[in-house]
């Protein structure tokens, strides 16, 4: 009894753990890839480690990786932030007040998750040549603000969470509602805007097709435009432009581990009904 | 009574700025959107007003818009149910048997859904590459093929590997949402069942898939509807070797987003592109149109 339990513990094991290293298996091969010599992984199958880490990173930052990684960081981190504060706020009013319209526009922002974000990319394009905006990050920054997930998923958890009394006390106190939004609802809610900034960010940064339409001047480029280039332009060093899709990766997946927890979370309130 | 009129003002306060930006680059890009489907315009002369001419060409005259919902849609309908049911697996064993390492394991597969789709493009391209691809060498070391498999230029190879990617990327997201449903089950119904005689295989098929039901219609309509946007994936897995093959091999691998974004921001017909648009908007419309109600629904 006891030897059948641990066998069909031990082919569990072995189930999940060879999942896991298929799913490994292409960062590995990144990673390996990143410190050889282009010519050697030409020639053979590589499997451990190499020694050229090194050069390759020098091949990579001789050129303007760095301009792109400051591109895709400053656009990401105010884009989130802007995003951020409007769903906080917007949240804020759809779980807290109730004033006329509010079923309406909370009925706008539902409505609005079904619409495929390339619905109106091509009529976007067309207005920021219209504003001389083309070529410029502001398309990557100010519309992905005012996102109708962020404030859908800040007005659910605002509901459970904010007292309602809040207001009516610290109005009591002399404290008018924008002081006590930004003094008291802020700190209670951040679990919350820890989610939406992950989310956030991680769209910003992932962001392939806004870029592509948008910028055609390469010093504007953030990284996954960056990493394109790389793979044309510099394909004949095969090494180091595979070195540029590791270090691509590589912070989202660093803030991804400090912040699952609420990332995962984020991820399963989006299913409305577990 | 000036200080009771300002309370009133406060939410439309908050919700301001999110309406502002929403109606200016949100909802305005696409309205205009629309009314650049009914002209035929390049860009640069000035738009002709074509009425729905767009629209009747789109539907009755393009093969290659049928083709790219053809094929994504056969790309998603093999893909979805091999994440479902790998997504399910790794939930259900990482409940039962894993606790101290769930998070570990739950962090490791839930990776390459957070990962830059353009990245995961190139290392797929990299890996399936016929000369250098670790994926051919490995098979010849090993002896199962004894010639390259040219993955990326045939449409069966081609499709095979991006419906791999597809599965490779989902099943972590899965396994997560799984999990969060499998979390709500009570467990008086798994040990009442136990009483009762039920063995594993029973107590899965009689209470856990019957009591997952709404994270499986959730992430069926989610995966419809995020399949359908697929481009960024196959537009990178296929840049690489034939310098810019639309569609891949024989275009088997041209998705409804990726022959807008051809028709428009390289064909330079910004009309008919954004017919494109539209129409995918209204299919994708008529596959959601249950969970809006749910979730309308649920509001109320």
């Amino acid at each position: 009894m006891i030897k059948r339990f641990s066998l069909s513990k031990a082919l569990v094991w072995a189930v999940v753990i060879l999942i896991s290293l298929v799913t490994l298996f292409p960062f590995y091969v990144m990673i390996i890839m990143s410190t050889y010599v282009s010519e050697d992984i030409m020639v053979s199958l590589q499997l451990f480690p190499g020694n050229y880490l090194l050069e390759n990173l020098k091949t990579v930052f001789a050129t303007d990786f760095l301009r792109f990684y400051w591109n895709s960081t400053y656009v990401a981190v105010i884009a989130t932030l802007g995003g951020v504060l409007v769903s906080s706020m917007a949240g804020f009013a759809f779980a807290k007040y109730r004033f006329k319209g509010r079923k309406v526009l909370f009925g706008i922002v539902l409505a609005t998750l079904m619409i495929p974000s390339q619905l109106g990319l091509v009529g976007l394009v067309m207005q920021l040549k219209g504003m001389k905006l083309m070529n410029t990050h502001f398309a990557l920054i100010v519309p992905p603000m005012a996102n109708a997930f962020y404030v859908f998923w800040m007005t659910q958890y605002m509901k459970g969470s904010v007292p309602t009394e809040i207001l009516e006390s610290a109005r009591i106190d002399g404290c008018n509602d924008f002081r006590a939004f930004f003094r008291i609802v802020f700190p209670i809610i951040r679990p919350a805007t820890i989610t939406v900034f992950l989310l956030s960010f991680l769209g910003s940064w992932n962001n392939y097709l806004t870029p592509l339409v948008v910028l055609n001047k390469e010093k504007l480029y953030t990284i996954p435009m960056a990493i394109t280039l790389f793979s044309t332009t510099y394909r004949n060093d095969y090494a180091a432009s595979i070195l540029a899709l590791t270090l691509a990766t590589l912070p989202i997946i660093v803030i991804f581990a400090f912040g699952s927890k609420y990332l995962i979370q984020g991820m399963v309130a989006g299913s409305v009904k577990g | 009574m000036k200080k009771n009129r300002l309370d009133k003002a406060y939410p439309y306060l908050f919700i301001l700025p999110f309406f502002l930006i929403f109606i200016a680059f949100n909802l305005f890009p696409i309205l205009y959107s629309f009314a650049i489907s009914l002209t035929k315009w390049d860009g640069v002369n000035p738009s002709v007003f074509v009425g729905l001419e767009n629209y009747i060409r789109l539907f009755t005259a393009d093969p290659l818009f049928y083709q790219s919902i053809l094929n994504t849609v056969i790309l998603i309908a093999v893909a979805i149910p091999l994440q479902l049911a790998m997504g399910l697996l790794m939930a259900v064993l990482l409940k039962d048997f894993f606790s101290k390492s769930r998070g570990f394991f739950q962090f490791v597969n839930y990776t390459p859904n957070i990962t830059t789709p353009v990245a995961v493009g190139l290392v797929f391209a990299i890996l399936f590459d016929t000369r250098i691809g670790t994926v051919n060498r490995i098979l010849m070391a090993l002896g199962i093929t004894g010639d390259y498999i040219d993955w990326l230029g045939q449409p069966v190879p081609a499709m095979a590997v991006v419906i791999l990617l597809l599965v490779w990327k989902y099943f972590g997201y899965i396994m997560v949402m799984f999990l969060a449903g499998l979390s709500g089950i009570p467990d008086e119904l798994y040990e009442a069942a136990s009483i009762d005689g039920a063995g594993w295989w029973k107590r899965f098929t009689h209470i856990t898939i019957p009591m997952l039901k709404n994270t499986f219609v959730f992430l069926v309509t989610t995966s419809l509807i995020s399949g359908l946007q697929l481009f960024a994936e196959p537009q990178l897995l296929f840049s690489r070797g034939g310098g810019g093959v639309v569609g891949g091999p024989g275009r088997s691998c041209l998705t409804v987003i990726w022959h807008m974004y051809d028709t428009a921001f390289k064909r330079f017909e910004f009309g008919y592109g954004a017919a494109i648009a539209y129409g995918l908007f209204l299919i994708i419309l008529v596959l959601s149109s249950g969970s809006i109600k749910n979730i309308v629904k649920e509001e109320d």
